[in-house]
């Protein structure tokens, strides 16, 4: 297969004339002069203002015929072609307007292709749009969840969790009555630290509605993501300080994350200074979810005690803290703590 | 031929065919055999300008064998007819003498002992033709460095223009997920806070209303104790004279009775009442009949008060 993809491309014809000559050659019988006119069509389109040329509808069908073919190489040929016109907003449009998506959503199948069909699929779901017609595609996503084997890569698997990520944040609702929460609960305690990442922002979409809420505290998921706290990498926090502040809003939640102790990690997370302006600048994200976390936990009498000890610090910190965002976090945070009824 | 590696022959070499098999028969073409060339009695051995010619079929050593008898056996010309001789004779156009002896022609030369060879002179054509003269001046020729520009130009413009495409393209998909991010961001940044007022709101809410419950609950029991003791108080009311008068009614009724008394009245007084009551039935009947005496005596009278009349008023 490898000698079939490293075949020298088919010769181009010059300007206007490039595309339509080689989609000719893509309906001819022949595999070879097929997989050659596939490789000369990449190459050209991938070049800056050619990609649209190829927007018309009758190539676009033919693409999703040849989706269709017997042979692996052709059908990642396909989708690579398809990943390069998906580069363009117009390209973005014609694919979801000429309903790409069943036929692509065979090919998750389909190992070869796999990788390209979620980069793809993640190109897509740079609109608001292509993001609603991913959500046709949820059911068949997590019953990919249910049944995941272990052979996939990681990269497959960290495209796949990112995917689920954008189609839960689109309808997280629907994720929910799949019983999602579950399914990817125990993705968290995976080996790789890139998959519990992913699968830990994808968590994070799913605990936003109430019900995601409920049921996060009920799947016992958030030990899985207080381990996820002490990791070094600075996504990995981000992500589970993301979770706990949203899963933290409800009682059950509250209770379960000071029983994690969580408080001093949160603690040392919101008031770390660092004097590099960028590090500051990308921690700000970081710095505001472990501070809306430690405002939900305060709403308890236990966690307003330990944070009442801590009073000192935070009035500290909030005081050097240039950005206005952060300060606003803070004041709410000192506000809770010092509440009395 | 063979991818250029080495020379061959457009026609392969083959093996000569050996003569003396009869071309008829396809069959033993087969299995040709190698006829050794050298041997081969159609190649001409010996120069060609000294004897007549003489074929090699005559100097051969090999011995005698089958083909050789066959060979010798050839049908040669026929011998002259008496008279006549056989000789040979040229037939070209142009006639040649043939004689063993070459023309030869000899010749000698000799250098002289002590002068060597002078040079041989600069050959030199004959001059023919004009003559022409051209000079080359400083412009004239091209100029690398000017010509090149204006092609310098466009490469370096195309392929900037295309980098600075491909990076804007780059950028445009970067850009697009730059901006998810920061929405998300500050989608992330309100978002908790509103659920977390949210939250409270609900818990406040739920705390109230609970109270509210509560006490809505106290006042309805304390009602309720209220009632029951007022309802308490006036049945106590009621009842404290209920006993007396309840004995009272019965004590009406005639619950309470003496037995003696009761005998008296169930058995005594009805046979005493009855026994009364015949005589009293007695002394009615016997008025009624005395009535009636006294109406039939009466009646009687009268019938004969009536009967005296009527004789009386007839005279």
């Amino acid at each position: 297969m490898s000698r079939d993809s490293d075949a020298p491309p088919a010769p181009v014809a010059f300007g206007r004339w490039a595309v339509p000559l080689l989609a000719e050659q893509l309906r001819l019988p022949g595999r070879d002069v097929r997989l050659r006119a596939l490789a000369a069509l990449i190459d050209v389109l991938r070049q800056p203002l050619r990609g649209p040329e190829a927007l018309t509808e009758g190539f676009l069908q033919q693409l999703k015929v040849l989706l269709e073919d017997e042979d692996p190489c052709v059908r990642a040929k396909v989708c690579q072609l398809l990943h390069v016109l998906a580069a363009h907003t117009c390209g973005r449009q014609a694919l979801l307007a000429a309903s790409f998506l069943p036929p692509l959503s065979q090919l998750l199948e389909d190992p070869p292709c796999r990788r390209t069909v979620f980069l793809l699929l993640s190109r897509l779901s740079l609109h608001s749009s292509g993001r609603v017609s991913l959500l046709t595609l949820l059911p068949k996503l997590m019953k990919k969840l249910q049944e995941e084997e272990e052979e996939e890569e990681d990269e497959v698997q960290v495209l796949f969790l990112s995917l689920l990520r954008c189609c839960f944040q689109a309808d997280p609702e629907a994720a929910l009555r799949s019983d999602a929460v579950a399914l990817l609960a125990p993705k968290l305690s995976n080996g790789a630290l890139n998959i519990c990442k992913a699968a830990a922002a994808a968590m994070m979409a799913l605990s936003v509605p109430m019900g995601g809420k409920v049921e996060v505290c009920d799947q016992k998921v958030l030990p899985a993501v207080a381990a996820l706290l002490q990791e070094e990498d600075e996504e990995a926090q981000l992500n589970a300080t993301g979770v706990i502040m949203f899963a933290a809003v409800t009682t059950a939640g509250k209770l379960q994350c000071l029983h994690l102790n969580v408080l001093p990690v949160l603690l040392k997370l919101a008031c770390d200074r660092h004097e590099d302006e960028d590090m500051r600048r990308r921690r700000k994200p970081l710095v505001m979810n472990s501070v809306r976390g430690l405002t939900m936990l305060a709403e308890t009498p236990e966690g307003r005690r330990l944070l009442q000890d801590q009073l000192p610090l935070l009035r500290r910190t909030s005081e050097e803290e240039e950005d206005v965002d952060i300060q606003r976090v803070f004041e709410t945070a000192i506000q809770v703590v010092t509440f009395t009824p | 031929m063979d991818g250029g590696r080495m020379y061959v022959f457009s026609s392969r070499p083959r093996v000569v065919e050996d003569p003396w098999k009869p071309r008829w028969s396809p069959s033993e073409r087969m299995q040709q055999k190698h006829g050794n060339i050298m041997r081969d009695p159609r190649v001409f051995r010996g120069i060609t300008s000294s004897q007549p010619l003489k074929f090699a079929e005559e100097s051969t050593t090999r011995a005698v064998g089958p083909k050789q008898v066959r060979r010798k056996f050839r049908a040669r010309t026929p011998e002259a007819v008496q008279g006549r001789k056989h000789v040979d004779v040229q037939t070209e156009s142009y006639l040649e003498e043939l004689s063993d002896i070459p023309e030869v022609k000899e010749t000698e030369c000799q250098t002289d002992a002590f002068l060597d060879r002078p040079e041989t002179p600069i050959f030199l054509a004959a001059k023919t033709g004009k003559d022409a003269a051209t000079q080359i001046y400083e412009g004239d020729l091209f100029d690398f460095e000017e010509e090149v520009q204006p092609i310098l130009e466009i490469l370096v413009g195309k392929t900037l223009e295309q980098s600075l495409l491909e990076v804007m393209e780059e950028e445009e998909l970067a850009a697009l997920m730059a901006q998810q991010r920061a929405f998300l961001e500050r989608r992330n940044n309100e978002l908790p806070e509103v659920h977390r007022l949210q939250e409270q709101e609900r818990r406040r809410r739920e705390e109230r209303e609970r109270r509210m419950a509560e006490q809505r609950r106290a006042l309805e029991e304390e009602k309720e104790v209220a009632e029951k003791i007022a309802a308490r108080a006036l049945t106590q009311q009621q009842l404290a004279d209920l006993v007396p008068s309840v004995l009272a009614s019965l004590r009406r009724e005639g619950y309470f009775y003496d037995p003696v008394e009761r005998d008296v009245e169930t058995h005594f007084f009805p046979r005493l009442m009855d026994d009364v009551e015949s005589i009293l039935q007695k002394n009615c009947r016997v008025r009624e009949l005395l009535d009636e005496i006294i109406y039939d005596v009466t009646q009687k009278s009268l019938d004969a008060l009536e009967e005296l009349e009527t004789k009386a008023s007839d005279p």
